[in-house]
């Protein structure tokens, strides 16, 4: 980004006052107003004397472009060919959802040391930075380029993942190796049961306690750890609550991403192999995988989620495309009836899902202009019935529905479906 | 009001001096000098618009209008009053420069700061000397051109003396 350098009014006024000063000194012969222009005339010199010849380059780089929801990095300047310039202000527009630093984006100092902005941003999403405004100024501020424009930078920001933590384990672990106990028996470590020895088994298996007293050969057997497919559905059919960001009020989807995120997060470092599937605004759909590369994947997906309708064709027939022996973790405020049809789906050919309740409580929509507002909460007081109701059948179908919060939401529930996999079940097809 | 409720201190304070000072610099002649209220009025109007807009051609026109002032008070005389008189405008005009390094909200940084004062206390040293040659001068009978050559020597000073600290600063 380039400008141009003028003169400062600082200067103008300089030059004008020692000329007058000088004038009025000789015309009117009077030497103590050549007193009063002494300084002036220095000033105005040095002022001139710093003429700037350079063609500054300004350019704003952020240290950081993708942040987790709460972090912050800073945006730095770089000017190429300012070796003329003293001083340096910066002015950055606001954006919604980004703490600044200074609080009103204003940052100014020397050369020798430019000034920065610290960028906090306070949600997840994608962030174009405000524009900001440069100038600079020559030594004895005779000179100033700018103020001139720059684009705002983008920033990808993550979700925020930190508050939750499963001690128990995943079900229906059907994989290759992982760290969830498998209902058959293999190389694990956790002790499952003791029985005669048969050909085949490993001689370090064998228990020489049991064997000693039973005068037959006994071994050890445990449990394979393995992992699980787990499948994350992120309803994003619309936007229900006030965001204020991170530390402020939750929408349902700031819920429900930050989840996802979460529980994402937490089984990719248990070795489970994590699948996404956004419902609405843009869709998107991440495959089954494991690994620090796939939940960077994962975040990123989650990070560019927005919420709108489903297309009329691909409404009424929604695929979810769930692999066999997958858990299905559903963030969803359950006021979309694709997705409920979806779920109830999911439930009857009887893989285990868990429903994230991601409804803020106490929320309440957003009133459209000319619209009664006794109406509309009438409206919507008939709608969260409607969905108790919903809700309230599927718990029926053995469907758990848990509202977020936080560290240890999925235990009990995670735990339930794991007992309940060794039950004979039903099918629905 | 609320504008000046929102100013952090240091930037009050440069403002007060902007009011002041040119006020000040006018009442620093001699106390028979004292101006008549209308030029006093017409300074502390100027100097208003010059504290509210520092980087207006009001701050230009309140100079100018002090250095009018001395013009018609002091005559040929050298009253010692003058160099607080050119002190105060100098006071004044760095506070402006202080001002106006970016918009209102920006406050004004002591590295930014120090360095104005120690460039205001060398370009200050100025006053004083061009008194004492006034007075040392003053009484004397004046030969032909003395003036116009006291110009072309100060011009010439001036260029000298920007070049010696312009060298020193690039050295530094």
């Amino acid at each position: 980004m380039t400008g141009r350098w003028r003169p400062t009014p600082a200067l103008a006024r300089a030059v004008v006052v020692a000329a007058l000063a000088v004038v009025m000194s000789v015309i009117g012969a009077a030497p103590a107003v050549m007193v009063l222009g002494a300084p002036f005339i220095l000033l105005a010199c040095f002022g001139l004397l710093h003429r700037p010849d350079s063609e500054p380059v300004i350019s704003a780089v952020l240290d950081h472009r993708w942040l987790h929801e709460g972090q912050g990095t800073t945006s730095r300047l770089a000017i190429r060919d300012g070796e003329d310039v003293e001083h340096v202000a910066r002015l950055m527009a606001q954006t919604p959802y980004v703490a600044l630093h200074p609080s009103t984006g204003l940052a100014a100092g020397l050369a020798d040391a430019l000034p920065t902005i610290e960028i906090g941003p306070r949600r997840w999403g994608r962030r174009v930075l405000g524009e900001e405004l440069v100038c600079l100024t020559t030594p004895w501020a005779g000179y100033r380029w700018g103020p001139v424009r720059l684009p705002g930078d983008s920033l990808r920001v993550l979700p925020h993942t930190r508050r939750f933590d499963s001690r128990t384990d995943t079900p229906r672990p059907v994989g290759l190796v992982g760290v969830n106990r498998s209902p058959r028996l293999g190389a694990g470590v956790e002790f499952a049961d003791i029985r005669p020895f048969r050909p085949g088994d490993r001689l370090r298996r064998i228990s020489w306690r049991v064997s000693v007293r039973s005068r037959e050969l006994h071994v050890t057997t445990s449990p394979a750890e393995e992992d699980s497919g787990v499948l994350l559905v992120v309803d994003a059919l619309g936007d229900h609550g006030r965001s204020s960001g991170l530390d402020g009020t939750a929408s349902s989807l700031d819920q429900g991403v930050r989840a996802a995120a979460a529980v994402a997060e937490h089984h990719i470092r248990t070795g489970d192999r994590v699948g996404l599937r956004i419902v609405g605004g843009d869709g998107g759909l991440l495959g089954y995988g494991a690994g620090r590369r796939h939940l960077r994947s994962v975040f990123d997906l989650l990070a560019g989620v927005r919420a709108g309708e489903l297309p009329d064709g691909i409404e009424s027939r929604l695929q979810l495309r769930v692999t066999g022996g997958s858990v299905v973790f559903v963030f969803s405020p359950m006021l979309g009836q694709t997705i409920v049809t979806a779920t109830a789906s999911l439930v009857q050919r009887g893989l285990p899902v868990v429903v994230v309740d991601t409804l803020p409580p106490g929320v309440s929509p957003r009133v459209p202009d000319g619209v009664d507002p006794r109406l509309a909460d009438l409206a919507w007081r008939m709608r969260k019935l409607e969905r108790d109701q919903v809700l309230a059948g599927l718990a029926a179908l053995g469907c758990p529905v848990i509202a977020w919060r936080g560290a240890g939401t999925l235990d009990d529930v995670l735990r339930r479906l794991s007992r309940r996999r060794s039950v004979p079940q039903v099918v629905t097809r | 009001m609320s504008l000046l409720a929102r100013e952090t201190r240091a930037r009050l304070l440069l403002r007060a001096v902007l009011l002041v000072a040119p006020v000040l610099a006018v009442l620093a002649a001699r106390p028979e000098d004292v101006p008549n209220g209308w030029f006093l009025a017409l300074t502390l109007v100027l100097s208003v618009g010059f504290a509210a807009m520092p980087e207006s051609a009001l701050g230009t026109m309140c100079l100018g209008v002090v250095v009018f002032w001395w013009m018609l008070a002091a005559g040929d005389g050298v009253p010692v009053g003058a160099v607080p008189a050119a002190l105060l405008l100098l006071a004044a005009h760095v506070s402006s420069v202080l001002l106006s390094y970016g918009p209102s909200k920006l406050p004004v940084g002591p590295a930014l700061s120090g360095r104005w004062l120690r460039r205001a206390a060398g370009v200050a040293v100025a006053a004083p000397l061009v008194w004492l040659v006034a007075v040392a001068v003053d009484g004397q009978p004046e030969p032909p051109g003395v003036w116009v050559s006291g110009l072309v020597c100060a011009v010439v000073v001036c260029i000298v003396a920007a070049i010696a600290v312009t060298v020193r600063e690039d050295e530094a």
